[in-house]
């Protein structure tokens, strides 16, 4: 068991230390969020004159989903590092050790959560400049929290299933429009009820909607609820069991 | 102007259109990407045309074609630096220029491929959009000034890729300088109008003539044809385009320059 934990932290250790040492495969994720949200917030800013419109100011209703969005972004990143393990053999020599077979997925699930928590800070402080309200206050901000948390290993999840089955850092365009699609394919940009047609639909049984739903409770004049946030719960255990499934499965086929 | 330049002239641009015809998979990306970013906006922002101030559409669709229009034109114009990039990578470029071909010839024989590229791609797109009930106002003649508005900033946003390209011979630097347009993009009207922006977006959008350029495109496609505004939109286009040939000349001479 303390073989499972040592190595888990060596390995999620290595990962975050790559940020200093290879920024460019990091910094891109963290600069695309921060893009989103000064972009959608002024660009959008006209959405809020809508009638049912829930926010005052676009940021409000922008920063969350674009924190949870940089979240993703910065597990997806750890997972990708795993693909060019695997592409340039660093992997292998890892499997040919005898090292825990589950530490070698759950180290970089670490790491993705801890670099989870630099697109976390570093949006908050962009919305504080940006001027955004946190109606929620501070159990609204435990909710972004517990939100950016679990999407960054979900996000980790999913690029692990896939880096597993690839083997190639040729996967990391799928990775990317993968959480692309499934965040804009959500309430991102409109309130469910302000979405018309095959959208609404789509939105309706994202589990994303319920995750933005929760998270956005952070900055949304109705503050924390229970009703809006039980949903975010389920959505994230949902998807953490399933692409964790996903990410061991695909970790089984390479070390079998 | 010698016969023999325009034959260099149109053998250098028929490899750069063949090359687009023999790898349709390079193009994929500046075909899917925007109609994903068209088909989400026009659902997602389908009730933003009740705003007050709102241009007076049919759909968010009308709002959005043109815009779709020139981020196809730019997303595919790249692709002429990065193989302007793989020629030099792959030494391509140093036996051409051991031959006693045109040098400017190697230029134009790239923009003519993102001319072209970004022609008919502003058709494809007009055609998936009329497929879900788009009505261009200003007609046939419309959707070609439209096009040919595309057509121009290819070519530029293309010389400005080939000047990074010659300047670096990087695929990777050429491909480093895509978010570069996207960030322009973003900071303009593409997506919204204006009128309903405020604050110092709205000064940004103002002052980024991607919007102007945009703006007159989409006069074409929610008014009627309009000659005023279709020459500053290619005014726009065009200016963009001389600066890129001057800049990948100067690229080009300087690369030359090295290799004397």
């Amino acid at each position: 068991m303390s073989a499972t934990r040592d190595i888990t932290i060596g390995l999620a250790e290595r990962s975050v230390k790559l940020i200093p040492r290879m920024p460019s495969t990091f910094v891109p994720s963290l600069i695309m969020p921060i893009f989103l949200v000064v972009s959608f917030s002024g660009a959008f800013a006209g959405l809020t004159q809508l009638p049912g419109f829930p926010a005052d100011k676009m940021i409000d209703w922008v920063f969350p989903m674009t924190t949870l969005q940089g979240c993703a972004f910065a597990g997806v990143t750890t997972a990708m590092a795993i693909a060019r393990d695997l592409d340039n053999g660093f992997y292998d020599r890892l499997i040919g050790s005898p090292a825990p077979r589950i530490s070698l997925m759950l180290g970089p699930l670490l790491a993705s959560v801890i670099r989870g928590m630099i697109p976390l800070t570093i949006l908050l402080i962009v919305a504080v400049i940006g001027g955004a309200n946190f109606n929620g206050g501070f159990p609204g901000l435990g909710m972004l929290v517990i939100c950016a948390m679990s999407i960054s290993f979900i996000a980790g999840c999913w690029g692990l299933g896939l880096a597993f089955r690839a083997k190639t850092q040729q996967i990391a365009p799928l990775m990317q429009m993968g959480l692309f699609t499934v965040f804009f394919l959500s309430t991102a940009q409109m309130p469910i009820q302000l979405l018309t047609g095959w959208i609404h639909q789509v939105a309706r049984f994202n589990p994303i909607t319920n995750v933005l739903q929760m998270a956005r409770q952070v900055s949304l004049p109705a503050g924390v609820t229970w009703a809006t946030t039980w949903p975010g719960f389920v959505s994230l255990a949902g998807m953490a069991a399933v692409l964790g499934l996903f990410a061991y499965r695909g970790l089984l086929k390479i070390v079998d | 102007m010698t016969a023999i330049v325009l034959e260099h002239y149109a053998a250098l641009s028929r490899r750069s259109i063949m090359n687009i015809v023999r790898q349709p998979i390079a193009i994929i990306p500046s075909l899917t990407f925007p109609l994903l970013f068209l088909a989400l906006n026009s659902s997602a922002l389908a009730r933003a045309i009740e705003l007050p101030g709102f241009p007076p559409v049919d759909s968010f669709l009308q709002f959005m074609i043109s815009s779709t229009i020139i981020q196809g034109a730019l997303f595919g114009s790249i692709a002429a630096g990065s193989d302007m990039a793989k020629d030099i990578e792959g030494g391509f470029f140093d036996r051409l220029i051991a031959t006693p071909v045109s040098r400017s010839s190697i230029l134009v024989g790239r923009l003519a491929g993102s001319f072209v590229l970004g022609f008919v791609q502003a058709f494809i797109f007009f055609g998936v959009a009329s497929l879900f009930g788009l009505n261009v106002a200003g007609g046939l003649l419309g959707m070609v000034g439209v096009a040919l508005i595309g057509a121009t900033i290819a070519a530029g946003v293309g010389a400005i890729s080939v000047a990074i390209a010659l300047r670096t011979g990087s695929t990777e630097a050429v491909q480093g300088s895509f978010p570069l347009i996207f960030v322009f993009l973003f900071l303009s009207s593409a997506f919204f109008p204006r009128s309903l922006m405020h604050g110092w977006f709205k000064s940004v959008a103002t002052l980024n003539p991607l919007s102007h350029m945009i703006e007159a495109a989409r006069h074409q496609v929610i008014y009627g044809w309009d000659t005023s505004q279709w020459l500053t939109g290619i005014s726009i286009a065009g200016a963009i385009l001389v600066g890129g040939v001057v800049a990948s000349s100067f690229a080009l001479r300087a690369r030359l320059a090295e290799k004397v």
